[in-house]
């Protein structure tokens, strides 16, 4: 972990309609830091997350991304290729194959060479273990392959920061493992990762802080050990005592 | 009662049928090209997020689906010169007049297409820095136009037999060619039977391409 500051929330609120889902949300992410956000559903963590590539667009507050503030009107695109972001459902795209998949944006965002973009995509979907299945379209794919493809996709446009909204919620379970260890490795290699999970496990082991959100606060955070040995808030307790 | 044929008069008149029978194909294949065009355009308009661009694209394809084809006929070829202060070709008025209504109806069809794309589609490729139009270009259109596929070829089908009212502003297509010749030959019967089977063959036709055309999407992979 640096000491350069990737992401900087500050006041940040989202209404839907009449309905407050997140109400005062201040938050700041080191470069390099891996942040577990929990709590239950309905919470606003995915939204918390979906406000920082603007795909909610936050009813007030400021979010800066390595120095840039996102603003309607400012180029968010400029924004969304250094945020990559894995969803739940994974999102891939059916009519691609995997290797298209993964080199669409590189090809169209960053209007690099076909070729150098396939030699990309060909090693990243090495170093998530599938590279055979290059050529595969999607749904020929388990669901924990195509989620390892999602994270290869995003990480071929070499993102700053990484976002995952719930990435192993939609997998069978004996695939959740395959996932996570791609993540592992990544968090070990460095990036700068925010992950919405219920995975104690994995924020237990791999995250720099874990951050509890309720009602559209977040109402603790503190480092793994501390936070689940330890937690100081009520409606902290309550929540990791029913699911731990 | 009986019905006697007369052969020698449907062998007769058997080319000037065919050719009007190619002219029909010819302002319908036109007009559902030129529909297809507006229809794509008006169909993302109706998903804007501009309220008026929304609005506006609303009131064409109410319009245009709340009034007849032969109304619509008749104001581009008698009510429009009037404002133009020129006359105008029936041929252009009668794909004009078939390519506005055409629009309208292959709009709604690019609309529920789109819709039925899942949402989580737009917001990977938006996540992924590509832009509207990259997400439409790459992402979007080619899986809504897989599923739009056969609502189009009903418009194609729908399109060439309404076709034949363009008749009434006097374009010899093959309803009208069938009218002449009758006023010649008073051979009603014959006719309006080889009209019929004209129009069958060429929509069984199209019905056929369109089945080709699925099955080639569906198996060339999504």
């Amino acid at each position: 972990m640096s000491e350069k500051t990737m992401i900087s929330v500050k006041h940040l609120t989202k209404k839907f309609g009449d309905v407050s889902v997140l109400k005062d949300i201040n938050l700041e992410i080191k470069e390099k830091e891996v942040v577990c956000i929990i709590g239950p559903s309905g919470s606003g963590k995915s939204t918390i997350l979906r406000c920082l590539n603007y795909l909610e667009e936050p009813s007030g507050g400021d979010i800066v991304i390595d120095n840039i503030k996102l603003e309607k009107g400012t180029n968010l695109n400029a924004i969304r290729k250094e945020v990559g972001m894995v969803f739940q459902r994974f999102n891939l795209f059916p009519n691609m194959t995997v290797l298209q998949n993964i080199m669409l944006a590189p090809v169209e965002v960053r209007k690099i060479s076909k070729q150098k973009a396939e030699e990309k995509a060909l090693a990243l979907l090495r170093r998530v273990g599938l590279e055979h299945k290059a050529s595969s379209y999607p749904d020929e794919l388990s669901g924990g392959q195509q989620q390892r493809v999602a994270i290869a996709r995003a990480l071929a446009m070499n993102p700053e920061v990484l976002l995952f909204d719930e990435p192993t919620s939609a997998l069978d379970p004996e695939m959740v493992k395959e996932v996570l260890d791609v993540m592992k490795a990544l968090a070990k290699e460095g990036m700068t990762m925010v992950v919405v999970t219920h995975e104690m496990g994995f924020a237990k082991e791999v995250a720099d802080r874990v951050m509890f959100v309720d009602g559209g606060y977040i109402l603790e955070e503190n480092e793994p050990e501390e936070f689940f040995s330890n937690p100081k808030n009520e409606r902290t307790k309550s929540f990791l005592s029913k699911i731990l | 009662m009986s019905i006697d044929l007369d052969f020698d008069l449907i062998i007769d008149n058997l080319p000037l049928l065919l050719k009007g029978a190619a002219v029909t194909l010819e302002i319908t294949a036109l007009s559902v090209g030129i529909g297809l065009l507006i229809g794509m355009v008006v169909g993302i308009a109706r998903l804007s997020n501009f309220k008026a661009i929304r609005w506006l694209a609303g009131i064409y394809v109410d319009f245009i689906r709340g009034t007849p084809l032969l109304v619509q006929i008749f104001l581009v070829y008698f009510a429009l010169p009037k404002i133009l202060g020129m006359r105008i070709d029936p041929f252009f008025a009668a794909v004009a007049a078939c390519s506005i209504n055409s629009g309208a109806y292959v709009a709604e069809i690019f609309r529920s297409g789109i819709q039925s794309i899942d949402k989580g589609q737009f917001e990977a490729s938006r996540a992924l820095g590509l832009n509207w139009f990259q997400s439409m270009k790459f992402v979007i259109m080619p899986q809504a136009f897989k599923r739009i596929i056969p609502p189009l070829g009903n418009e194609f089908i729908a399109m060439l037999k309404d076709s034949s009212l363009v008749s009434v502003i006097g374009f010899e297509e093959l309803t009208r060619t069938g009218q002449m010749i009758i006023s010649r030959t008073y051979a009603v019967f014959e006719v309006w039977m080889v009209v019929a089977i004209l129009y069958l063959i060429m929509t069984l036709c199209i019905s056929r391409l369109v089945a080709v055309l699925e099955k080639r999407f569906n198996t060339s992979k999504r």
